[in-house]
């Protein structure tokens, strides 16, 4: 023990502190961090933006882009064009089931959101193409018990659910296309649920049922705690 | 020669399992590449949430019995001397020869006082995070999640290269060996760290001097 506590440093008149100024540096800057990190980043991210384009897939694919992919139940789901159905069932007049090119010929409408995660990240003007809910009622007619609609991915068990008044909000759709490509599968391809007055929980990725009922039925967040109505700001904890 | 007392090593052993515990799960939660292979959110997280409170934890149980040895071994890692300065020099440069060394040469002062400073900032922007998540009130106030991710990008080189003179370099890795029972090699720690046995042996030191000390008998 008493071998340990001799340093060996002798040059004692001309110390210099360089741990603590070490230690105090790195509080320092990750106090400055916290209190402008974002507004620097912002700086900074259009520099960023413009050389971007010659950073290859493989490398963008290690950095952060803002997003961060969740999954409940790996490996995402894959996408087959041929074997894609997609299906409103439950109380409507007219069930249907729809092969891929006929919700691709369906109207589509364009609109640019911010997109905010419940862990406190957002990504800001996200453009997407998609289509509006009424769309589909138009075609399926839900019966006048309807009221809540429950989205049920590929990726078994996840589902989410809205009121049907909540799937005509303004800017509420189905998505097929993320910042002007085919939405990519860690995005849900080919169809996602987008719901930007909601934190993304409620945007159920890899889409592939509707089902229209009547009484609610918690999705799979909701089922761990998350409240149902996931307004932005307004939800899991915020008074 | 015993190089680490039990407390430094307990210390030391504590902070790598912890941190590579949530390193590991930390990028699993972070890399959507890692996120499609393992599945099951909930449980990294909790699991990440854990380790840092078995650090602190561990931290809290070790200090009071020992803060006497706690502070000596802080305040050897806190002074450079002139030897240490010099070099920190010649890491970079490689020019002439190295500089002799205490019980811990510049460079694990300056990652010792780095990692130390990253364990407070990630504890720190880490509880943000976790407020944040629980209650929106806290959200937007903070870069908190852009702080840890930025901690994690400076300690892992850090850690990285850590490991790779501990374990890989040949010349640095007999020092696992201190770490792990507590003592090194006599000749080992002659060429490393030579003021540190000067002082053990009672030899009078070098002060100032870039030149190695004479060989002992």
């Amino acid at each position: 023990m008493a071998s340990v506590s001799v340093a060996g440093d002798t040059d004692h008149v001309n110390d210099q502190r360089m741990g603590r100024a070490a230690f105090l540096t790195v509080l320092g800057l990750g106090t400055v961090g916290l209190a402008f990190g974002e507004r620097i980043t912002r700086g900074l991210s259009a520099p960023i933006g413009a050389v971007g384009d010659v950073i290859p897939n493989a490398v963008k694919a290690l950095v952060p882009t803002g997003w961060r992919i969740y999954a409940v139940n790996p490996p995402w789901p894959t996408f087959h064009p041929a074997t894609y159905r997609l299906q409103v069932t439950g109380m409507v007049a007219r069930p249907l089931t729809l092969e891929w090119t006929e919700v691709g010929g369906l109207p589509a409408v364009d609109e640019t959101a911010d997109f905010h995660c419940v862990t406190g990240w957002t990504v800001g003007g996200v453009h997407w193409r998609g289509i509006r809910l009424q769309t589909l009622w138009d075609m399926a007619h839900p019966l006048p018990e309807a009221r809540y609609v429950n989205f049920i991915s590929m990726e078994h068990p996840y589902v989410d659910t809205l009121s049907l008044k909540q799937t005509t909000m303004p800017q509420v759709m189905l998505a097929h296309t993320m910042d002007g490509a085919p939405l990519p599968r860690e995005h849900g391809a080919p169809l996602r649920l987008v719901v930007p007055e909601m934190y993304g929980y409620k945007g159920v990725k890899w889409l592939h049922r509707i089902e229209l009922v009547d009484r609610l039925e918690p999705g799979y967040w909701e089922q761990r705690g998350y409240d149902v109505d996931a307004w932005v700001g307004r939800s899991n904890g915020y008074f | 020669m015993t190089r680490f007392s039990a407390f430094e090593r307990a210390l030391h052993w504590l902070l790598a399992l912890t941190f590579l515990t949530m390193a590991a799960t930390g990028l699993i939660l972070y890399l959507p590449s890692l996120a499609e292979v393992a599945a099951n959110r909930g449980m990294w997280k909790s699991i990440h949430l854990g380790a840092a409170i078995a650090f602190w934890a561990g931290l809290i149980a070790l200090l009071p019995g020992n803060g006497r040895q706690f502070r000596a071994s802080a305040r050897e890692i806190d002074r450079f001397d002139g030897d240490d300065r010099r070099w920190l020099q010649w890491a970079v440069t490689r020019r002439g020869d190295e500089p002799v060394q205490g019980r811990f040469n510049a460079g694990q002062k300056l990652n010792t006082a780095i990692v130390s400073g990253l364990m407070v900032v990630f504890t720190v922007s880490g509880t943000l995070m976790y407020l944040q998540e629980t209650d929106a009130a806290f959200r937007g106030r903070t870069s908190a999640i852009l702080v840890h991710d930025l901690a994690t990008w400076v300690a892992l080189p850090l850690v990285a290269g850590h490991l790779w003179l501990a374990l890989v370099n040949p010349s640095t890795r007999h020092s696992m060996r201190g770490i792990l029972l507590g003592s090194v090699r006599r000749d080992w720690a002659r060429r490393h760290h030579g003021k540190w046995m000067d002082a053990v042996e009672g030899q009078p030191v070098s002060t100032g001097s870039a030149e190695p000390p004479s060989p002992s008998p």
